[in-house]
């Protein structure tokens, strides 16, 4: 569903990827772990053809991004770690014209509030602006237009950051739902823990390169840490 | 999907004040103005009118008197105020509205509106299209410059961007939000004119207040294109907003005057004094020539001319001018017509030039017609002086040294015909300004290029 192959994506000197092959089937969570500069947005932003690749392909649903992307954006739902809404619409609002441009059509409002509430925001934030909203509530509102969508593919660029235990906690449920569903997902984080508990497989970067890929069932908690820290500490 | 973008575009123009602010100043003022030149174009036109009437009867009711002495007391004629002057009052305050006609010499316009204008009444004369023509860009600029610049600041671009949205569908939906807007600060002001005009308006005003529609149309269709462009090229919409108004600031209100300038020193124009001192001086040798020729006479108005031929010397004297008239009046008009060429032509730097010469040649309120009226109004004066020459030859020459005891009577002054101005089509604004038309599309079709070249670009998150 969502694939890299030998990808190198270089901006001036600098290699921001190194020939990294990935691939993500349907029904599949991929977290991709790794430190700051590791790679793993500029991974995303290939997919969303934010950027081009240097060198290799990205492939979205059978379809090179490249070659397609518009229409391989149709495929995928993207929750970056700072959802940016305008700040002059209520999220209602803002879920009502997201989700119109990502389908092609407006929603029922009974249908968005739902999703709104499906993703967490209290039901008096709907119809309030986003201007007032915090960090956590914009990215409920992000999770609302991705669930809008009903994409066959999430990328999530380190999506529970800024959200409270607990709606950390509720959104790796909507993962789980989402995937179960059929849909593929790949998602970056820095949480080892969120990584092992939600992701089925896992992929560690460093520096541009894939360094290793593990099925999350067959490594414990402590094995997956031991094995970060070991390639951060290389 | 261009709906869904104008309409959440629209709605924040409203929410943020933008709308309300900027865009409710300009509807009051285009409104007031609009108002108020309806007022002074009804109010000048009955004047005008009533004074065409007033001076006519004066002439008819004279009494008996020599017709030379009533060819040199003449009559006025009035140029009718354009229905369109009520949009745009064009070179009408500046040339005036009335020419003297008299025996001998061609006359000019006088009564110029502009010359007793106090500062507050130049206020006073805001023009519907003033305001369109130099604040409607600048509000353009107020409601677009953060179009792209402030959803790449804010990060809203790259949510945009991947939801499939491509950049052209959000160029043409922040372009219909734009548009919308315009609309609604606009067209009140629009329809009031065209309400204004409906009153016995004819086909062809009709048809001018289209194109006129057409050209403002074209006009704001680039600045919002510009508007769009500058906005997606600029990473910040503080910049976008600096180079907006620095772009408004040269081609709106700095480049006119450089523009005018450099036509004017390309193709000069005489002085004033030097214009008049030169047509006296060739009319003078025209006249003497003539005499010689005609009456073997050393010099004009000889006095050994005998007066039984009086009449005729006056008609030869009238015809010897005619051809320098034309002559220096015509490369005068030729001159000012070339300026205002070169700076149609120069409107391709400077949008507002072409649509303002547009502008005016539409609403009638050009030089291009001030020349026309001009012209059949010395035709009038021409026919004054040949009925006048015609009935000395006739009746007073025979007299011969009691020629200056001959008194005309009502039936000589009924001869020369009331005075009726009929303005031309819009063809003859068309004709004469299709250049700034073309300029104006030519802009436009610009402008949406730049758009999309800067669109397509430059959105990349």
């Amino acid at each position: 569903m969502l694939e890299a192959v030998n990808v190198t994506k270089e901006f001036g000197p600098n290699r921001a990827l190194n020939g990294v092959s990935l691939r993500v089937e349907a029904g599949e969570i991929y977290c991709l772990l790794g430190a700051n500069g590791a790679g793993k947005t500029t991974l995303i932003n290939l997919f969303l053809n934010f950027h081009q690749p240097t060198s290799g392909s990205v492939w979205i649903n059978g379809r090179d991004v490249a070659s397609a992307p518009i229409d391989t954006k149709r495929d995928v739902a993207y929750i970056p770690e700072q959802v940016m809404l305008y700040g002059m619409l209520t999220g209602l609002e803002n879920l009502d014209y997201f989700a119109a441009l990502a389908t092609g059509q407006r929603q029922p409002k009974d249908h968005l509030v739902a999703l709104l509430a499906e993703a967490g925001l209290p039901a008096d934030a709907v119809d309030r602006r986003v201007s007032n909203y915090s960090k956590g509530m914009r990215q409920k509102v992000g999770i609302a237009i991705a669930l809008a969508k009903n994409a066959r593919a999430l990328l999530l660029d380190e999506p529970t950051s800024g959200l409270d235990p607990s709606a950390a906690n509720e959104f790796s449920q909507l993962l789980v739902r989402a995937q179960e569903r059929g849909v593929a997902i790949l998602t970056t984080t820095h949480d080892l823990f969120h990584a092992k508990q939600t992701g089925t497989r896992v992929g560690i970067m460093k520096r541009g390169n894939l360094m290793s890929e593990l099925d999350s069932a067959d490594v414990s908690h402590n094995d997956l840490e031991a094995l970060y820290l070991q390639h951060m500490r290389d | 999907m261009l709906g869904l973008i104008a309409r959440k575009e629209f709605r924040e123009f409203v929410r943020d004040g933008r709308m309300i602010w900027a865009g409710g100043l300009m509807v009051v003022l285009l409104i007031t103005s609009v108002l108020l030149g309806w007022q002074q174009q009804a109010a000048v036109q009955a004047e005008r009118v009533a004074s065409q009437e007033l001076d006519y009867d004066a002439w008819l009711n004279q009494g008996p008197r020599h017709p030379h002495n009533a060819a040199d007391q003449g009559m006025h004629v009035f140029k009718p105020s354009p229905p369109l002057s009520i949009i745009d009052p064009g070179i009408d305050p500046f040339v005036g509205s009335t020419i003297w006609l008299q025996a001998h010499r061609q006359g000019e316009t006088k009564f110029r509106p502009a010359q007793d204008a106090t500062g507050l009444k130049r206020f006073g004369n805001l023009s519907p299209a003033w305001i369109v023509q130099v604040l409607a860009p600048l509000l353009i600029i107020i409601l677009g410059f953060s179009a792209f610049a402030t959803e790449r600041e804010q990060g809203t671009l790259r949510q945009l961007l991947s939801m499939g949205v491509a950049g052209r569908q959000l160029m043409w939906g922040k372009a219909l939000a734009l548009v919308l807007a315009l609309g609604v600060l606009i067209v009140p002001g629009a329809l009031l004119a065209l309400g204004a005009l409906a009153g016995g308006a004819s086909g062809d005003v009709l048809l001018r207040f289209a194109l006129l529609c057409l050209g403002y149309a074209l006009y704001l269709g680039a600045v919002i294109f510009i508007v769009l462009g500058v906005s997606a090229m600029c990473r910040h919409s503080r910049t976008a907003l600096f180079v907006l108004l620095a772009l408004w600031i040269g081609a709106v209100l700095i480049a006119p005057r450089t523009i005018a300038d450099v036509a004017t020193r390309t193709f000069p124009s005489p002085s004033r004094v030097g214009f008049d001192e030169a047509l006296s001086a060739d009319l003078d040798g025209a006249s003497e020539k003539e005499w010689m020729r005609n009456f073997n006479v050393s010099s004009a108005w000889d006095p050994k001319l005998p007066l039984s031929q009086w009449g005729k010397a006056l008609q030869v004297d009238d015809h010897s001018g005619y051809g320098v008239l034309d002559d220096h009046f015509g490369r005068l008009w030729d001159t000012f017509e070339r300026q205002q060429k070169l700076q149609e032509a120069a409107g391709v730097v400077a949008p507002v030039v072409a649509l303002r010469a547009f502008s005016m040649a539409v609403s009638g309120t050009d030089f291009s017609h001030h020349r026309h009226f001009s012209n059949q109004a010395e035709k009038q004066r021409r026919l004054l002086q040949e009925v006048v020459s015609h009935d000395l030859i006739e009746h007073a020459d025979p007299l011969g040294d009691r020629h200056f005891s001959y008194k005309a009577g009502p039936e000589l002054w009924a001869k020369v015909p009331r005075f009726t101005y009929d303005p031309p089509g819009v063809g003859f604004a068309l004709r004469k300004h299709w250049l700034s038309l073309a300029v104006l599309i030519a802009i436009f079709l610009a402008s949406l290029l730049f758009a999309r070249t800067a669109v397509t670009r430059r959105l990349s998150a």
